[in-house]
């Protein structure tokens, strides 16, 4: 009854979108859709470590309901298998969707702006199998959240947010509750302060970090499999009118996670295209 | 011969009494806050081209100013140059227009009516007095700022720099 409950939110609510659009590529953000602007991403989330590469292509697709309210729907698919630990701040193999509520939205000045963005996903295993100690677990749909806030402006960006995402038992196996946090800090150079008609470039600094709790297999927690891990890296975003561009990677600043299970994690990277389909729709007399 | 030419100045004459009393809004000049990055304002042109009658928009991200330039006879109303900024996520301070329209009203209390719209205006000058009495029932060409107002409504005031019988 459960699976089914998140199954028909998954297909009236909306998801998470980490990495979308026009803002970081890994870490939380506030922007949404215009009203009535449809938005593609799609992308190839990488991460490497001592126990092999996995790599992760996304679809997302966005809806502006309202000028704050955004639906949205991420589709993903793995290539490759190492033993790493759970991760949702980063783009794996959960289907989601779900809605984006930009709850705070203060303008007050030319290029600048102030808010806060709400989100809630179901979030449900997709068809491929888990790697490492993730791959022997039934799997069960869970609910994931995120807030963001945030300013942008015509010079520096600055965001911060959070996210947590719970999966249900399954079978008495339960995937590990993720509380993941980012801190984000953007810069556009004077001479890159250009007209709405050019290539419009800004880089970022994005420091990441996560928690997963341990894993429970078949009714029993399964010794060290709790991770916390600290990221921090570059990206860079390039956008032309309805199309955006971005690439970022990112390196372990700290990383408390058990070797024998997960392996050693080295690189996380990512590089993502957007489609912005702006609407042109504005009520007749 | 004489039948055509007979026949072109009655449609010459018609166009002419017609576009006297036709009006628009000529150009709308928006401060628009809340625009940081090429897609903001590559959002903002496609909602304002959407728009029936106009012709041109630019948008200047550093100085947040968005100017739209509309063909003659358009029946645009300024709601709609508002919706295009709202429903994008930004907010739109004064707009200077130069708008075609008549004035009705008295000497006292003129109004400027942009006719094929639901859109008047109270006229009040801007800085020192032009006399506005001997334009009441003229068609005119005015210069003006459009005080902002709460999201969704329309200013009833227009503060005009220049008014002048149309040509």
């Amino acid at each position: 009854m459960r699976f089914f409950l998140v199954m028909a939110c998954a297909v009236t609510l909306p998801a998470i979108a980490g990495a979308a659009d026009h803002g970081p590529i890994f870490s939380y953000a506030t922007p949404v859709n215009s009203a009535r602007e449809f938005s593609f991403d799609t992308g190839i989330f990488g991460r490497s470590g001592s126990g092999g590469t996995q790599l992760s292509t996304g679809s997302g697709l966005g809806y502006g309901l309202t000028p704050h309210i955004t639906l949205n729907a991420f589709l993903p698919a793995t290539f490759g298998s190492g033993p790493l630990p759970e991760t949702r701040i980063f783009p794996s193999g959960e289907w989601s969707a779900g809605a984006s509520w930009r709850f705070l939205h203060s303008v007050t000045s030319v290029g600048k702006r102030l808010e806060s963005t709400a989100s809630l996903a179901a979030v449900v295993p997709g068809p491929q199998a888990d790697s490492g100690v993730l791959a022997h677990l039934h799997r069960a749909p869970g609910v994931a959240g995120t807030l963001a806030t945030g300013l942008a402006s015509r010079s520096q960006y600055l965001w911060a947010g959070s996210g947590y995402t719970r999966f249900a038992e399954a079978s008495h196996d339960l995937r590990p509750d993720t509380l993941s946090w980012s801190g984000v800090y953007g810069y556009r150079p004077a001479r890159l302060r250009r007209g709405a008609d050019q290539w419009d470039y800004r880089g970022l600094a994005e420091l990441t970090g996560e928690h997963t709790g341990d894993v429970r297999a078949q009714g029993h927690l399964l010794p060290g499999s709790s991770t916390t891990t600290l990221w921090l890296g570059p990206s860079i975003l390039a956008i032309y009118k309805d199309v955006a561009i971005s690439g970022g990677v990112q390196a372990p600043l700290f990383r408390d996670a058990s070797t024998a299970l997960y392996g050693q994690e080295r690189v996380r990277f990512a590089i993502n295209f957007s489609y912005l389909k702006y609407s042109s729709h504005v009520s007749s007399h | 011969m004489k039948y055509t030419v007979a026949l072109t100045s009655i449609s010459l004459a018609a166009m002419l009494i017609t576009h006297a009393g036709r009006a628009e809004y000529q150009q709308v000049n928006l401060t628009v806050f809340g625009m940081d990055c090429a897609p903001c304002a590559h959002a903002i042109r496609v909602s304002m081209k959407g728009i029936s009658g106009v012709n041109t928009v630019d948008v200047d991200l550093n100085t947040g100013l968005v100017g739209v330039k509309l063909a003659p006879g358009n029946t645009a109303e300024l709601r709609q140059f508002n919706q295009a900024v709202e429903k994008n996520g930004f907010t739109h301070k004064d707009a200077e227009v130069v708008a075609r329209g008549k004035v009705s009203g008295t000497a006292a209390a003129p109004v400027l009516e942009v006719i094929g719209t639901a859109d008047q205006y109270a006229l009040t000058p801007a800085a020192s007095a032009t006399d506005v009495a001997g334009l009441v029932g003229k068609t005119v060409v005015v210069t003006g700022v459009l005080p902002q107002v709460s999201k969704g409504k329309v200013p009833d005031t227009l503060r005009y720099k220049t008014i002048a019988e149309a040509q």
